[in-house]
């Protein structure tokens, strides 16, 4: 696995970086900034919008939502969410690409944008082509089974499973081409030796639905996103795609206990403003996005969604560093996969 | 028992509390309205309504959001009805035979048809949704994976064909038009992208709702415009001549199979009400001794529609109470709702939450039957607008298409699309092609689309496995023979004719 060894060096420092399990809670990262920032020149004077390229109802959706509200909490200023979804974020990146450079417009988006990226330079690079004011959601993945399930009851069990399939078993995920959900599916099953259907589900009632009608044997998915079936005792999670477990799943394996040896690929979502604005503008909104994600409303939601779990926090230096890491560590594995990596 | 008193303790809770019935009644009114004027939706209302249901109880926030749900489905029709505009995209079908019942001076009848069978759709769905939930459920996700939706929409596909066109040939060619529509933008599995020329809003593929908006409320506008400048043009009598309860009895079973075919759609997470309200419409035609009147106004059209609509409402609620799976968009919001109040809706709501999940069922259900009772005073109301003269009315449909079209991504293409739509439609209607087959290719091609390539996924890319899978086969024989049978109508049948006649 040279793959193996190159992303290493990529990702090493994202790993060690995010792992930071429980810091969240105790003390929140933006504690230290101060409480009220002075408007530059009277900016913002009106509402600010948001684009965001998902519908209101998903993750994307809720995770503005709740910024949105915390800002204005904090700042006073409203904002107004701008919901264009469509091309899996292309559609909301090209219309704020196309938005003045003034501040008044800020993005929120996922790492598809990196991927992307990653996939075709010309697609606008987050780290380069926007200024991330916060990265305030990063999660980890798992698999998950039924509870009820009886063919196989944890991972040992159903990767014999899916062995014995000879290629049948199927797994509910976003399997779009070179998404991070494919990726990490082509890590797991080239180590474990496993051949897995996946089938692609671009919705989560639908995809969350396959599993529990026992349509798919397994789901690939974010803690968060699940935690009403993992509550309920609907789904249990066989695996966790990280190093080391966190304490919230102490008793679900990791990849080191399974004996996988892969860098884990991260979802993350942050805000962004359009490079070019002006400096004292960037200032100002990293000020209020930054200091809003420790509002105790946003904590609170993030809490709700197992996004305290690991660091979510990132700055603007942060985020830089964890996308152009992860944009470094996509383009490896295309390369790795034969896709055209323009 | 238990239900009943379960039922009696959620409407005592709801009407026991004064704000609980200003908030039922303001869902109601705002349901209906919000779905009435074109531009904005249920969902428009909903968006607006999500921050502040943190300021109420649980109860309230998400009976408040079923309440807008159940009206806001009914309100859709009275623009389809009455100017060819579908409210959402649920209303389409409606459209279909209510507008033309408007122009032929009988809008009060159609409007009356469909308060009239959304609330028996809505109450019923909404019985049904009370005593079976859980199991109903279980059924549903377990029977119905995709290659079981794959083959209600080829089935759904194949009736359809025969919607609206004059021959065979423009029936199927219009179905084509909207699959080869549908296929623009992502495609469902890989992501690659298609016929998207390199413009990245074509990435997100061509959305309904201009395209429904572009070929009924534009090109009928058009259509209309062609008559006035041709002295053609006669204004739609005004009428407020309600349906009577035996003209309605007359069609009950068009009613009971709605009912049943809108439950069934309602319960499959991520299908909802706009499938249920084509697949009602299509089995009305399909099992009507008049298939031709179809399209031309005949209320039983309406009927079918709106009774499938209103009935997957109570039914889009199992599977998102019971099992946390939402059917639509409203039905994620209400996510939202409950996630405000630190709650998850799923199998722990009924063990957890019992009085709120009793509050919302109640809710539902008097939301339905007071469709009823605003429904009429609205309809009464509304009728009037066609005092309007067509000078005046024209523009302001027109503007109202365009915000309509407009707000859905905002995005301007999708502003394009709709006026080329309209043009498109104008030419397509005067050829005796079926813009309603247009449609429902686009909207169910999208469906069955990202269905069939997760079939094919599942059934490891071998046809033979649905011959495992018995209601998925079923539902393919069943397409398969309506196909023949359209076939052989079409050129057999007539041979025959053509044979005595010589």
């Amino acid at each position: 696995m040279n793959l193996r060894k190159t992303l290493v060096g990529t990702a090493i420092a994202l790993g060690a970086a995010t792992f930071t399990a429980g810091t969240a809670l105790a003390a929140c990262a933006t504690d230290g900034l101060p409480g009220e920032m002075e408007k530059p020149d009277g900016f913002p004077e009106r509402a600010l919008s948001m684009i965001v390229p998902y519908g209101p109802a998903g993750g994307s959706g809720q995770v503005a939502q709740a910024m949105a509200e915390a800002v204005t909490e904090l700042t006073k200023v409203s904002i107004n969410r701008d919901h264009k979804p469509g091309g899996s974020g292309t559609v909301g990146l090209t219309a704020y690409m196309a938005t003045p450079a003034d501040g008044y417009t800020v993005l929120e988006h996922i790492d598809d944008a990196s991927s992307a990226h990653a996939l075709d330079s010309e697609r606008p690079n987050p780290a380069e082509d926007l200024i991330p004011l916060v990265t305030s959601q990063i999660t980890f993945s798992q698999i998950y089974i039924r509870t009820e399930e009886d063919r196989f009851s944890d991972w040992p069990t159903f990767v014999e499973w899916v062995k014995a399939q000879d290629g049948k078993a199927t797994i509910a995920n976003v399997s779009k081409e070179g998404s991070m959900e494919r990726v990490t599916m082509k890590f797991i099953t080239d180590a474990t030796g496993m051949q897995i259907q996946q089938i692609s589900f671009d919705k989560g009632a639908p995809r969350y639905g396959a599993l529990a009608g026992g349509q798919v044997d397994a789901l690939f998915e974010q803690p968060g996103d699940v935690r009403k079936f993992l509550d309920s005792g609907m789904f249990k999670p066989i695996l966790t795609i990280l190093k080391d477990a966190p304490e919230a799943f102490a008793d679900v394996p990791s990849l080191t206990d399974v004996g996988l040896d892969f860098e884990p690929l991260f979802r993350f979502r942050g805000f962004y403003v359009a490079a070019g604005t002006p400096e004292d503008r960037v200032k100002w909104l990293q000020w209020a996005f930054q200091k809003a994600y420790c509002e105790e409303s946003y904590q609170a939601y993030n809490e709700s969604k197992f996004m305290t779990l690991i660091e979510s926090f990132r700055d603007t230096e942060g985020s830089k560093e964890l996308i152009t890491n992860t944009i470094a560590q996509y383009r490896d594995v295309y390369k790795e996969m034969g896709l055209e990596v323009k | 028992m238990e239900t009943f008193n379960n039922f009696i303790g959620g409407t005592v809770t709801l009407f026991g509390d004064p704000i609980g019935i200003l908030i039922f009644f303001g869902g109601v009114v705002g349901g209906m309205l919000f779905g009435a004027i074109p531009g904005v939706s249920m969902l428009t209302l909903a968006a607006i309504l999500l921050p502040f249901t943190a300021h109420l109880s649980a109860e309230h926030g998400i009976m408040l959001f079923s309440v807008i749900y159940c009206t806001g489905v009914y309100g859709g029709a009275i623009t389809a009805i009455l100017f060819n505009i579908p409210g959402a995209p649920e209303n389409a079908p409606t459209a279909f035979d209510g507008y033309p019942m408007t122009l032929d001076g009988r809008a009060g009848k159609a409007v009356g048809a469909a308060v009239m069978c959304s609330a028996i759709g809505g109450t019923i769905s909404c019985v049904i949704m009370m005593f079976a939930t859980a199991p109903i459920a279980g059924w549903a996700i377990r029977a119905f994976g995709p290659p079981e939706i794959f083959a209600l929409v080829f089935f759904g596909l194949a009736v359809a064909a025969s919607v609206g066109a004059k021959t065979f040939w423009k029936g199927w060619l219009s179905i084509m038009a909207g699959l080869m529509i549908a296929v623009v933008g992502l495609d469902p599995v890989g992501g690659i992208e298609r016929y998207n020329f390199d413009m990245p809003y074509l990435a997100a593929g061509i959305h309904f709702i201009p395209t429904i908006l572009g070929f009924f409320a534009v090109s009928e506008i058009f259509v209309q415009a062609e008559k006035k400048a041709t002295g053609a043009y006669k204004a739609p009598e005004l009428s407020v001549d309600f349906p009577t309860f035996k003209e309605l009895w007359l069609h009950k079973i068009a009613v009971i199979r709605s009912i049943i075919i809108g439950f069934f759609c309602g319960i499959l997470p991520g299908i909802g009400a706009t499938l249920a309200a084509f697949m009602g419409y299509n089995e009305a035609v399909r099992w009507s001794k008049d298939r031709l009147s179809f399209g031309k106004g005949k209320i039983e059209g309406v009927i079918s529609s709106e009774t499938a609509n209103n009935s997957a409402t109570g039914a889009a609620m199992i599977p998102l109470l019971a099992l946390g799976l939402p059917g639509g968009a409203l039905t994620a919001m209400m996510v939202g709702v409950f996630q405000m109040h630190d709650m998850e809706p799923g199998p722990l709501v009924f063990i957890n939450s019992p009085d709120l999940v009793w509050v919302v069922f109640a809710a539902m259900f008097f939301a339905n039957l007071s469709i009823l009772l605003v429904g009429f005073l609205e309809a009464k109301t509304i009728v009037n607008l066609l005092r309007i003269p067509f000078q005046f009315l024209a523009p302001m449909i027109l503007l109202l298409a365009t915000v309509c079209s407009y707000a859905v991504r905002g995005l301007v293409i999708d502003v394009v699309v709709m006026f080329v739509a309209g043009v498109a439609g104008f030419f397509l209607r005067r050829s005796g092609y079926s813009v309603a087959g247009i449609v429902l290719g686009l909207i169910l091609g999208k469906i069955g689309e990202q269905t069939f390539a997760q079939a094919m996924q599942m059934l490891h890319f071998e046809f033979t496995g649905f011959f495992n899978r018995p209601i998925a086969l079923g539902l393919l024989i069943a397409g398969f023979i309506t196909i023949g049978a359209s076939v052989y109508g079409a050129f057999f049948k007539k041979s025959d004719v053509q044979q005595s006649e010589a």
